[in-house]
């Protein structure tokens, strides 16, 4: 009888530092994944992406986080470069009334008759898509955005994707932050 | 005595640093960073030029004599009328049921858009051989793909979104063939012997558009017309002597565009209508001004225009464009031989009918094309509207029916349209409502399927940008 009650004293104490055990542990695992919370981060789908213009806008910083990357291996290299030049433009030359980016952002350079190279100025561009969409539809969509993440602060809730009319923007993995077309490679 | 002193040095201190604040204000430019957009700074250049001295159709093989002689004919770019509509009585398809279509034959190309011609029994490609570098005028049997003749001259092509991209013009004598460097080239039809041969590049200073020429040629009563730019606005030269018979001067520098000539007959006048780069021209096509503008229209001015102008018999001609041109509708008229052309609209691409690519279809009173990218909410839909309301959309294929750059042409009371992925979808021809038949994948891991199509006996040649094929396409 007397044997039995000490069975279940020891049962208790076992019982109590199990539950701690677990606790902690618990509280660790909870810590451990708050600390790698930053392995999604946010992302924006290019085939998704209608450039309405609301990444330069909505962005909490200034200028946007969002800039223009260029995809060169699917680039024509168009002397008439439909994301370079305004429609209807006057000449295809570098004059800044001829130019669609806002901000000049965009390096036309002469490579060969009759090839021309575009290369985007991260600091310049604002990520207002005029671009983009003048690329998309009247070349072959090499010029496209994305979400810089040496510029990023990864906000709980993307103000750019709640306003997104495409649903393009959305979280994917860290190790996966960049969804581009083509071969271009990210940022160091 | 002392707080005086530390009151006034801290006055004067205050003074002098206004003063100092205030002159920098005046003297400091806040732009000076920044950098004028000017021409020039992408270092264009004319490149290395490298002299070549090419010979037109120096070259010449005939494989066979044998094939099977067919009666009807595809004979130009858009048809024997120039209105992409065929006349052929030849009842055609209109599903493949469970089967795909089966292809005849099929021919690997040069990558590029020029599309086939057919006469009886023949068909003939500009093909540009990449491994060659030249520009190949072949001919190949249209029940079999079988090589017949082929005759070529060495020419350098850099890629630059395909290079051949004109469809020959086919007479019972003659075939007239415009290569992507403007090497314009006149054929014996039946012995593919050289007639002639211009490089209209060297000889009118014509600036080559950009991606290559597209202009097809034109054979009109026996006369090659080529619409020009550089010394010249048009040429007519003889088939079979290549005596020019007439040349219309370009006082105002107009430049060659993709759109090709158009024969229409107004007031009594046949002419022939060219959208250059810099405005709109007719050129009277006979008589003893034959040769001499009739008219012009500089408010249709755009850059890059591809498709060629919709004459309409009532005189409203239809011009559309790509790149953000929208289009244009203007009114011709004619009093005691003098012509005018009045602008009735103008607008962008979003807000009614406009083509990037390929021509409209003026049918039955009324127009039908397909919207490019830039199209606003019907963006690549297959739109129908009426000459007299151009932005009043009749009917459309819907936002789960889009197309491309593709050809589209009528046939057999069917409507035929090529996506950019050589998806074929056949619709019921009708004025009312759009009313698709079937649709189907001709060409596998298409790409750029531009080309316009030829129909001849049934039989349907199309291509993407590396390969012909042929679909038999009689019930």
């Amino acid at each position: 009888m007397e044997k039995k009650a000490e069975n279940r004293r020891e049962f208790i104490r076992k019982s109590g530092r199990l539950t701690l055990g677990l606790a902690i542990g618990g509280l660790g695992v909870l810590a451990a994944s708050r600390a790698t919370a930053g392995e999604w981060v946010w992302q924006i789908d290019p085939f998704k992406c209608n450039q309405c213009g609301r990444c330069a806008t909505e962005c909490v910083l200034n200028p946007s986080a969002v800039k223009c990357i260029h995809a060169f291996d699917l680039c024509g290299y168009c002397d008439l470069c439909g994301g370079y030049l305004k429609p209807d433009a006057n000449e295809r030359s570098t004059a800044a009334e001829n130019q669609l980016c806002p901000t000049s952002a965009i390096e036309r350079k002469f490579i060969e008759e009759p090839y021309f190279e575009y290369v985007i100025n991260e600091e310049l561009c604002i990520g207002c898509a005029k671009c983009v969409k003048g690329c998309t539809s009247f070349g072959n969509g090499s010029l496209h955005l994305q979400i810089m993440h040496h510029i990023c602060v990864n906000c709980n809730e993307c103000s750019i994707a709640r306003v997104c009319p495409s649903d393009a923007i959305k979280r994917v993995k860290a190790s996966e932050a960049y969804q581009v077309k083509g071969s271009w490679s990210k940022p160091l | 005595m002392k707080s005086k002193l530390i009151q006034k040095s801290v006055t004067v201190t205050v003074a002098f640093v206004a003063i100092v604040v205030f002159s920098w204000w005046l003297v400091a430019n806040p732009t000076s960073d920044f950098e004028e957009s000017l021409p020039g700074k992408d270092n264009r250049g004319k490149g290395i030029v490298i002299e070549e001295n090419i010979v037109i159709g120096e070259n010449f093989e005939r494989v066979t004599d044998n094939f099977e002689v067919l009666d009807e004919t595809w004979p130009r770019f858009r048809g024997a009328d120039i209105n992409n509509i065929s006349k052929s009585p030849v009842k055609l398809k209109d599903n493949f049921g469970a089967e795909v279509p089966k292809i005849l034959w099929s021919l690997d190309l040069g990558e590029g858009h020029s599309g086939a011609a057919i006469y009886k029994g023949l068909v003939y490609i500009l093909d540009y051989d990449e491994e060659a570098r030249s520009d190949v005028l072949r001919c190949h049997s249209l029940t079999t793909g079988e090589e017949i003749w082929r005759r070529w001259y060495k020419v350098n092509i850099k890629r630059n979104h395909g290079m051949a991209r004109t469809v020959p013009a086919v007479t019972d004598d003659f075939i007239l063939t415009i290569g992507p460097r403007c090497h314009t080239m006149c054929v014996e039809r039946e012995s593919g012997n050289l007639l002639w041969g211009i490089d209209i590049e060297k000889d009118y200073q014509v600036e080559v558009p950009m991606w290559y020429t597209g202009q097809c040629p034109l054979i009109d009563d026996g006369n090659a017309i080529i619409g020009l730019g550089g010394t010249s606005l048009m040429i007519a030269v003889d088939c079979r002597t290549g005596d020019k018979i007439w040349e219309t001067p370009n006082p105002n520098g107009w430049k060659m565009s993709h759109s090709s000539v158009v024969p229409f007959t107004f007031g009594g006048r046949k002419m022939y209508v060219y959208s250059a780069i810099g405005g709109l021209v007719a050129v009277a096509a006979d008589g003893p001004n034959a040769g001499s503008v009739l008219w012009e229209e500089p408010a249709w001015n755009h850059s890059v225009i591809a498709p060629s102008p919709v004459c309409m018999p009532d005189g409203k001609i239809f011009l559309t464009a790509g790149y953000g041109a929208g289009s244009m509708v203007i009114q011709l008229s004619e009093e005691n031989g003098v012509f005018s052309t009045k602008v009735l609209d103008e607008y962008a691409p979003k807000d009614g009918l406009a083509c990037e690519q390929q021509t409209p279809i003026f049918y039955d009173g009324h127009l039908f094309g397909i919207l490019p990218k830039d199209g606003g909410a019907l963006r690549n839909q297959f739109v129908c509207v009426t000459p007299g309301n151009t932005k009043n959309v009749i009917w459309s294929s819907g936002k789960e029916e889009r197309f491309g750059l593709g050809p589209f042409f009528i046939a057999d009371n069917k409507f035929f349209i090529l996506d950019d992925q050589a998806v074929l979808t056949i619709l019921r021809l009708s004025t009312k409502e759009y009313t698709k038949l079937e649709q189907v994948q001709v060409i596998e891991d298409a790409h750029d399927a531009w080309a316009p199509f030829a129909l001849a006996d049934g039989f349907l040649v199309l291509r993407d940008s590396k390969k012909m094929v042929c679909i038999d396409m009689r019930l």
